[in-house]
């Protein structure tokens, strides 16, 4: 059973007022600022599907880029090698996620090597899928897979392009941040909390510490996993180095980070905010000095963490509180 | 009917031997008091009768099971819980979240955030449900460890020196509570320094030094108790 607070966010015309007109963005946008969009939707799914262990429970995942190359490129051998149903590829492959988190979760619970123990050793298995599949012919090696044309075919998982991604991306973007709200409003949430605030003390009010964590590990890799498959069938290329190695993970880290960490809304807000600027300032600056826009990245969060270091959503949740009680009674569905 | 039995508990820090063969046990519905000077292992017998450290040797009883080498959350989910002397802080949670998560032990969500609520009213810090734990007061910290584990609706409670640094005044809220808990069928086990609150409480008592159960009885029996007038009482007029 889940409390009050996610059926009221599923009832607020906010949600739905921002997700009709996020919905009609495509009609009125350019091809280019639509796919920044959708990339930054890409990225706001990732965020917040990490933020369930990342964030809630506290325990710092590096290991998220093998869950998104196990989407990703799991699914597109099957579909290249055996002729699998992308459809069918995205369960397996969130299965198998599913499995590795939970996996993953349980043998740093069993040989735990102090606090940073869960940095290393996720950090170590994405290291190691890294490698196995660059060095597996079957997931396409070092040169990566590459999708048959995307035709609109809903059945064999092709969405028609720049419309249609940019619509699954809403969507299950929208799917995740709420995954979050209920999580949050669910004994899992008060779990997760506690555990990230005070083991010990957790433990001796009741929480199972193993269990939750791994629970939190396997919903967050399942969902990254399912982000993984969508993000492939847009992108069309499967890049091992784009999908399956850590920097996608540290990506994800500093996008929820800036955003608010723990907090529902934080990773999406901020993978709505860096994202962009992270793709405008390489068009501008990538060409003349490469990797600077990462250097620019690394200046806005420390400065954002400097200034909040709960991130940025505390700071516009009271900004927006302040407008509430200042201004006219908001009309319902209409966003500025 | 004994609800918890602690039977030839020894436990050793490397080199130093914290409990030695210590065995008492409490029956049902009981106000246990321990005491015994600093260092005499008080702690480290709560630590090992609620899980956290395993006994060097010895077992310990629950409802007539043997517990030695379960898991606290799940001797907290059985109904055995403790509170900590070193009062637990949670960055990022409100009181009430914490409590809310103890009352989860045995009620659905929607109910286990009204208990929470009610509990931390009934302790006192009923105007404290949004504030973050470690922005209390100490006074609060010690009656939010008293919260979290009556919230978690236990057969028994370790409480841990719930009372130390307060006032006497401000000692007969936290007294009337246990008495109340103790009154609705709860089982107390109590360490405290406060000579005057542990001797009004306690029904029997249970006296430790450098590790060894040296005294055992009423408060009446203890005060009188020679031993435990050399060994307690005599530590602190030297010290
Ligand atoms: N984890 C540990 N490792 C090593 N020694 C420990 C540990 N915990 C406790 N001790 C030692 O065991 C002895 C008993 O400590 P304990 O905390 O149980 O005493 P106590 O009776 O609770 O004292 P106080 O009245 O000060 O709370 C002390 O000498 C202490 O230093
Ligand atoms: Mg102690």
């Amino acid at each position: 059973m889940i409390g009050k607070g996610f059926y009221q966010t599923l009832a607020s015309p906010w949600l739905w007022g921002v997700l009709a007109v996020a919905a009609c963005l495509p009609l009125v946008l350019n091809s280019y600022h639509l796919h920044l969009l959708t990339l930054a939707l890409v990225y706001v799914a990732l965020a917040s599907a990490w933020n369930i262990v990342g964030g809630m429970a506290g325990q710092i995942s590096l290991a998220h880029s093998l869950f998104i190359g196990t989407g990703a490129m799991l699914s597109t051998a099957l579909l290249l090698k055996f002729g699998i149903n992308m459809w069918a590829g995205l369960v397996i492959a969130a299965a198998i996620s599913g499995a590795l988190g939970a996996m993953i979760a349980w043998i740093d619970f069993r040989f735990q090597l102090g606090h940073l123990s869960f940095v290393l050793i996720t950090l170590a298995f994405a290291e190691m899928g890294a490698i196995i599949v660059e060095g597996w012919e079957f997931l396409g090696g070092a040169s990566g897979l590459l999708l048959p044309r995307d035709t609109g075919d809903l059945l064999a998982f092709q969405f028609g392009g720049g419309h249609g991604a940019f619509w699954v991306m809403l969507g299950l973007a929208a799917i995740i941040v709420l995954v979050n709200v209920a999580i949050l409003n669910a004994p899992l949430g008060y779990y997760l909390r506690t555990i990230r605030d005070n083991e010990k003390a957790a433990q001796a009010i009741g929480v199972n510490v193993l269990r939750h964590k791994i629970t939190a590990m396997t919903i967050s890799a399942v969902l990254t996993s399912i982000v993984g498959t969508c993000y492939v069938r847009y992108l069309t290329f499967a890049d091992p180095y784009l999908l399956a190695t850590p920097t996608i993970t540290i990506e994800i880290v500093l996008f929820a980070t800036v955003g608010g960490l723990g907090r529902p809304f934080g990773p999406a807000l901020g993978a709505l905010l860096l994202v962009p600027l992270g793709e405008v300032l390489r068009g501008q600056l990538g060409g003349a000095v490469p990797g600077l826009h990462y250097f620019i990245y690394g200046v806005v969060v420390i400065v954002v963490i400097l200034a909040t270091p709960r991130g940025l959503l505390p700071l516009a949740e009271r900004a927006w509180r302040g407008l509430r009680r200042r201004g006219p009674e908001p009309r319902p569905a209409s966003v500025s | 009917m004994a609800l918890l039995e602690v039977d030839n508990i020894s436990k050793r820090f490397g080199g130093l031997l914290a409990l030695n063969d210590v065995s008492f046990s409490v029956e049902k519905g009981e106000i246990l008091g321990i005491i015994g000077p600093n260092g005499a292992g008080k702690t480290t017998l709560f630590s090992v009768i609620s899980g956290f450290a395993p006994p060097s040797s010895g077992e310990v009883r629950f409802d007539g099971q043997r517990i030695t080498g379960i898991s606290p959350d799940r001797l907290t989910r059985r109904g055995l819980v403790r509170s900590f002397q070193l009062v637990q802080t949670f960055a990022d949670m409100t009181t009430l979240e914490v409590v809310t998560t103890a009352a989860l032990t045995r009620r659905p969500i929607r109910e286990a955030i009204d208990y929470a609520a009610a509990v931390l009213t009934r302790v006192g810090l009923g105007g404290k449900l949004d504030e973050t734990p470690a922005t209390l007061s100490l006074q609060d910290k010690k009656l939010l460890e008293v919260a979290k584990c009556v919230a978690t609706d236990p057969q028994c409670i370790l409480l841990d020196e719930v009372m130390a640094g307060l006032t006497m005044a401000e000692t007969e809220a936290p007294m009337q509570i246990i008495r109340e808990l103790n009154q609705s069928g709860v089982t107390i086990v109590m360490v405290e320094h406060v000579m005057p609150v542990i001797m009004r409480m306690a029904t029997r008592m249970v006296v430790i030094n450098f590790g060894e159960k040296i005294g055992e009885g009423t408060p009446d029996e203890i005060i009188k108790d020679q031993r435990v007038i050399d060994a307690y009482f005599g530590e602190h007029l030297d010290a």
